[in-house]
């Protein structure tokens, strides 16, 4: 009766034993492993315990994990195989904690070699997760042969745990490519998926050889459907790498083609989704891959309809009106039972569609977005950015449909989607910015995360200013002083000010708060506060320009390194923030790669992102194994790459112009293809241009066959001769050869050669001497720089090869290297008139403001001002635009 | 008050049993025996387990040896170099023996002391025409004998004088000499001259191991 009634109460509480399990309790229940007879029935359940204790988080000191593992290497004296197999699962648990795990060596191989096959795979996984680089070597012969075993569950375990091991001994592995070719032609579907794995990753950095390989494998057709799609996979890369191969005769594109006949609706699907993410892929090629696609909507089987939409969906931002063929399809879909396969097919009908549909989808949408996980809830968000910019007439809709997914419950990641999403319509949309802020004022109110609600004040303060009737964000803004967290407080501080800086009607007002913050409770809430306050009492323009408008955009993480370089090395001069880097600025080409990625459904690393590291910090990195350079004060632009030779020659060079105050630094990245030659003092002689002083070179001294090296060049700007800054270098790679054998890399003789190889001139810009600067109030700083007193050049062009407005906004800001200010690197549509802000900053420090002026005429006519405090800097750009 | 009952049963055949196996001690494996080991089975009681440990330095012979004490069918042809431990099983009269065979290695001899605690006996094996290393041997030895896990208990101690058939080999007397067997006072210890290739000394080497292994359990009364 009485054990009865506890089973009855452990039932009640979960029933299991794995509740609450203390890790020493199962520390000290492990030492029945020590016992003299092993006891399976008792130490089974005492190692699963220990295996979930860890399993749940649990951590071992490695002392505790030595000890527990020693007590678990008896248990090999049991021959229970239930207890040997979770044995093995303990090793590969305790592997990565304990020491001297090697001690099991010799009895895991004693086990993979053995007669019991139960054991034979699990312990070679074991072996492998002991097994250091040291010890590979022993264990190899027993590799090989498992590798090739007539068992598929060994040979698999061998095949998947080698490709593991490459990782730490890649040179071991190498050598088992026989074994694992052999592989390949086993008849087992999985023994021969791992086995090409293998293959492919033991060849994968020698082209030649991968390009045999899918050839060979192409013309066997492989058995293992597995397999195919590997080899799909592996084509298509070969495919994407090389152009040559391209064209619609290219065997790598037929051979994917073909597999869209496979008897395997995997293969099938691989083959399409190979064949619609090819970049060389032209809408005919489509076609064949899109009819599967559509067919694949129609299954009985959910899978499949899901991966058909999702891949549909995926092209639809890259071939809308391929997908249109598919829309029919699609339609049957929005009502699909399963409400992943319903969000993707809608959202890709809002991408394809017009915008007669927008209104009816989103009602469709709106039956179930409740239902649907944040992730596919952040699809529909893109979904609706994408078409609130291709029709901004339906704003209104967009806007309350996000609006109301505000209101609802969700993760920060969702909401950070609807807010961003609204503020990219604000600042697309003139027309929807006042209720774009409204809707956002509204979510602030009752918004849990704080990060998001520091960026939406952040906005407020920002754009508010600029509306009609900027006195009614006050309130929002000032309630969250009152109602939240000392971060946010600090933000509406800060937002607060905007106003006051910016509006002079409300300027009595918002000291009276200010005033208030400065009792807050919190240091940071204060401070704020006070500066504000501080500044804004002196009532002086120019001021409230750099310090609360348009303040330093500093790199912070330079920031960080400046000051701590300055506190180890103290001097007696005050820390000088002009000589810290400022923050980079995203080029047009990373905020397009943000773009691609939109609407696919890319699984995100979460919320919390590393700072974003500028080129110029890992550059600085970099150069600072040059001796000397630190006295060249900080890296202030690294180029981007430019290449000095074809890219299919016997040398392969590129040079990223790095420049500082004074100085530029030039690196050049070389590869040496030749594989009967090593390179030794490999450097780049320059013929520098009028009033350049080649101050020092370092060498890249060995160069092998297949690898890249580094050399460099240190020179000095030409001195207060600003136009001859921009010039042209002749260049010629020198170097020593030795000949060598091209099997093992080694030189056939110590005795080298000298030879040279001519290479591209190398073009020194303005624009290597300009970094991009954002300005949140180009207007102000304009008119201030008229009071400062800055130069200004001004002259006209015309540009005859321009034949948009658009080209020539484009083509202007990446010539001089400037950052376009205001939005006006958009050119609204059918105008014929368009100004252009630009900012920057020059070598040395000096701001650059640039005003364009453009008509659009037979060319576009170009008025252009330049203003700056040197004017040696603004007659330099006007001149080299001419 | 069922159970209670077949539990003194099942104690009172355990006896009988053990009785059994003392007085059949030298009869074959196979025949009468075969018949007795299913009935012991088939009321759970089993043979008598016992752990070894079978140290010494690497290429003494160790797992030579052990590999002669199994079954004519369950030997392997290839011997290789052990890495960490081997777990091998072998019988002598009605004992089961556990062998733990470990590696010689100098990398792996600290981990010997993880297996000290919990053995009945222990083989040490040394290769006695390895005349060059038998400062190590005893050196080894001595730390064995110092460990806290061995010290204090009365643990029988098999040595082994391997390779007897090399020409430069050393006899077991010269040995024990060399290692000072012959202070070893609290614990019974035997040295065989052995060839492990033949199976030379082997049998009257283990045969010693079982007795007193037997006694020590016999006098524990268990
Ligand atoms: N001549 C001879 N060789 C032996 C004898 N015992 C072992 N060996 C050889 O010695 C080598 C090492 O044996 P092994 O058992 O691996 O030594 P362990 O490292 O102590 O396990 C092997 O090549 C054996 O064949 C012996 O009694 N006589
Ligand atoms: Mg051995």
């Amino acid at each position: 009766m009485n054990s009865f009634k506890r089973d009855k109460k452990e039932e009640e509480d979960g029933g299991s034993q794995f509740l609450n399990l203390e890790k020493t309790t199962v520390l000290q229940e492990a030492r029945i492993f020590n016992e003299t007879s092993v006891n399976p029935r008792k130490c089974t359940p005492v190692l699963t315990k220990l295996l979930y204790a860890i399993n749940q988080g649990e951590t071992l000191s490695p002392k505790e994990a030595t000890d527990v593992f020693f007590a678990m290497t008896k248990l090999f004296q049991s021959k229970d195989a239930v207890l040997r197999r979770m044995v093995y699962l303990g090793i590969k648990e305790l592997s990565s904690i304990a020491e001297d795990v090697i001690i099991v060596t010799s009895s895991l191989t004693k086990d993979m070699t053995g007669k019991e096959d139960t054991y034979r795979a699990a312990a070679i996984r074991a072996l492998c997760s002991i097994t250091d680089a040291t010890m590979l070597q022993a264990i190899e012969r027993y590799m090989k042969q498992a590798i090739v075993d007539r068992n598929p569950a060994v040979s698999s375990a061998a095949l998947v745990s080698s490709l593991h091991m490459s990782k730490l001994a890649p040179d071991v592995v190498k050598r088992w490519v026989n074994e694992a070719q052999e592989a390949v032609n086993s008849d087992n579907i999985m023994v021969q998926y791992h086995a090409l794995g293998l293959l492919y990753h033991i060849r994968k950095s020698d082209r030649l050889a991968v390009t045999k390989l899918v050839a060979r494998l192409t013309r066997m057709s492989l058995k293992s459907p597995y397999a195919v799609c590997m080899l799909i996979r592996i084509t298509a890369k070969l495919l994407e790498e090389d152009d040559e191969a391209g064209g619609n005769d290219s065997p790598y594109f037929s051979f994917i083609e073909s597999c869209l006949r496979h008897k395997s609706e995997m293969v099938v699907y691989e083959a399409a989704h190979a064949i619609v993410n090819l970049k060389r892929t032209t809408s005919r090629e489509l076609v064949p891959a899109l009819s599967v696609l559509q067919l694949f909507c129609g299954s009985a089987k959910a899978t499949l309809r899901f991966a058909a939409v999702r891949t549909l969906n995926q092209v639809a931002i890259s071939h809308p009106a391929a997908v249109t063929a598919c829309n029919l399809d699609l339609e049957n879909l929005i009502t699909d039972s399963n409400r992943s396969i319903a969000t993707l097919a809608i959202t890709t009908l809002l991408k394809t569609g017009a915008e007669s549909s927008v209104d009816r989808l989103m009602k469709q949408i709106a039956t179930f977005v409740s239902e649907i996980s944040d992730e596919f809830k952040v699809i529909v968000v893109q979904a609706i950015r994408a078409l609130a910019l291709k029709f901004p007439r339906k704003h209104n809709v967009l806007m309350n449909f996000l609006s109301a997914m505000l209101r609802d419950e969700g993760g920060l990641e969702y909401k950070a989607s609807i807010a961003d999403t609204i503020i990219t319509i604000i600042e697309d949309n003139p027309e929807a910015k006042e209720s774009g802020l409204a809707h956002l004022c509204e979510f602030i109110e009752d918004c849990e995360h704080v990060s998001l609600a520091v960026r939406i004040l952040h906005l407020l303060g920002k754009e508010g200013p600029k509306t009609k009737q900027p006195s009614r964000y006050i309130r929002f803004i000032y309630n969250r002083v009152i109602l939240e967290c000392p971060s946010i407080r600090a933000a509406a501080v800060s937002a607060m000010a905007q106003f006051g800086a910016s509006c002079p009607d409300l300027l009595e007002n918002i000291q009276v708060l200010l005033a208030r913050c400065q009792m807050d409770s919190d240091d940071e809430v204060r401070d704020r506060a006070t500066y504000y306050s501080n500044i804004l009492a002196r009532q002086d323009k120019a001021l409230c320009n750099s310090y609360i408008l348009d303040p330093l955009q500093l790199s912070i993480m330079a920031l960080e390194r400046s000051l701590k370089e300055y506190l180890q090395n103290p001097e007696d001069r005050p820390f000088d923030i002009k000589s810290v880097p400022l923050a980079s600025v995203p080029t047009p080409e990373e905020k397009e790669m943000k773009h691609k990625t939109e609407g696919m459904l890319v699984t995100q690393g979460g919320p919390v992102k590393p700072p974003p590291v500028s080129r110029e910090e890992n550059f600085a990195e970099k150069l600072s194994i040059i001796p000397g350079i630190q006295q060249l004060g900080p890296l202030f632009k690294s180029s981007d790459v430019v290449e000095l030779t074809e890219s299919e020659t016997e040398y392969f060079v590129r040079c990223i112009k790095h420049s500082f105050n004074n100085h530029l630094v030039l690196q050049f990245d070389c590869l040496n293809t030749l594989s009967d030659q090593l390179l030794e003092q490999v450097r780049v002689q320059l013929e520098p241009s009028e009033g350049y002083r080649l101050l020092a070179e370092v060498p890249c001294p060995r160069l092998p066959y297949n690898e890249s090296g580094s050399c460099y060049a240190v020179l000095q700007f030409p001195e207060d001769d600003l136009p001859n800054s921009v010039g042209t270098f002749g260049a010629v790679l020198k170097f020593v050869v030795k000949d060598c054998d091209p099997a093992t890399g080694l030189p056939d003789t110590d005795e080298g050669y000298d030879d040279e190889y001519m290479l591209e001139d190398l073009e020194i810009t303005l624009g290597d001497q300009i970094r991009r600067v954002t300005r949140a109030n180009w207007a102000a700083a304009w008119e201030e720089a008229a009071t400062a007193e800055y130069a200004e050049m001004e002259d006209t062009y015309s540009l005859s090869s321009m034949h948009t407005l658009e080209e020539a906004v484009q083509s202007i800001a990446s010539f001089l290297g400037l950052q376009p200010a205001e939005r006006t690197d958009r050119v609204p549509e059918g105008k014929t008139v368009h100004t252009l802000l630009l900012s920057g900053m020059f070598r040395g420090g000096a701001d650059i403001l640039v005003r364009a002026k453009l008509a659009l005429t037979d060319g576009v006519t170009m008025q252009l001002t330049v203003r700056s405090p040197d004017p040696a800097i603004a007659e330099l750009i006007t001149s080299a635009v001419g | 008050m069922v159970f209670v009952l077949v539990t003194i049963e099942t104690r009172l055949y355990r006896h009988e049993c053990y009785a059994c196996f003392w007085f059949t001690a030298n009869v074959p494996e196979f025949g009468t025996m075969g018949i007795f080991q299913k009935l012991v089975q088939f009321l759970g009681v089993r043979k008598r387990e016992v752990n070894v440990l079978v140290v010494g330095l690497n290429n003494s012979g160790k797992s030579t040896v052990v590999n002669r004490f199994k079954n004519q069918d369950e030997r392997v042809t290839e011997i290789v170099p052990t890495v960490g431990f081997a777990v091998e099983r072998f019988q002598n009269q009605n004992l089961a023996f556990t062998a733990f065979d470990m590696s010689g290695h100098g990398r792996y001899r600290d981990l010997w002391e993880h297996y000290y605690k919990d053995c009945n006996g222990i083989i040490f094996v040394i290769d006695s025409s390895d005349r060059l290393r038998l400062v190590v041997v005893k050196e080894e030895l001595d730390l064995l004998l110092q460990h806290p896990d061995i010290c204090n208990r009365r643990l029988p101690i098999l040595f082994f004088a391997n390779k007897m058939d090399c020409k430069e080999a050393l006899s077991s007397v010269k040995i024990a000499a060399a290692l000072g067997l012959d202070k070893i006072m609290d614990k019974p210890w035997h040295i065989s001259a052995s060839n492990a290739l033949t199976g030379e000394g082997l049998q009257e080497g283990v045969e010693w191991m079982t007795q007193q292994i037997r006694d020590i359990i016999l006098a524990k009364g268990s």
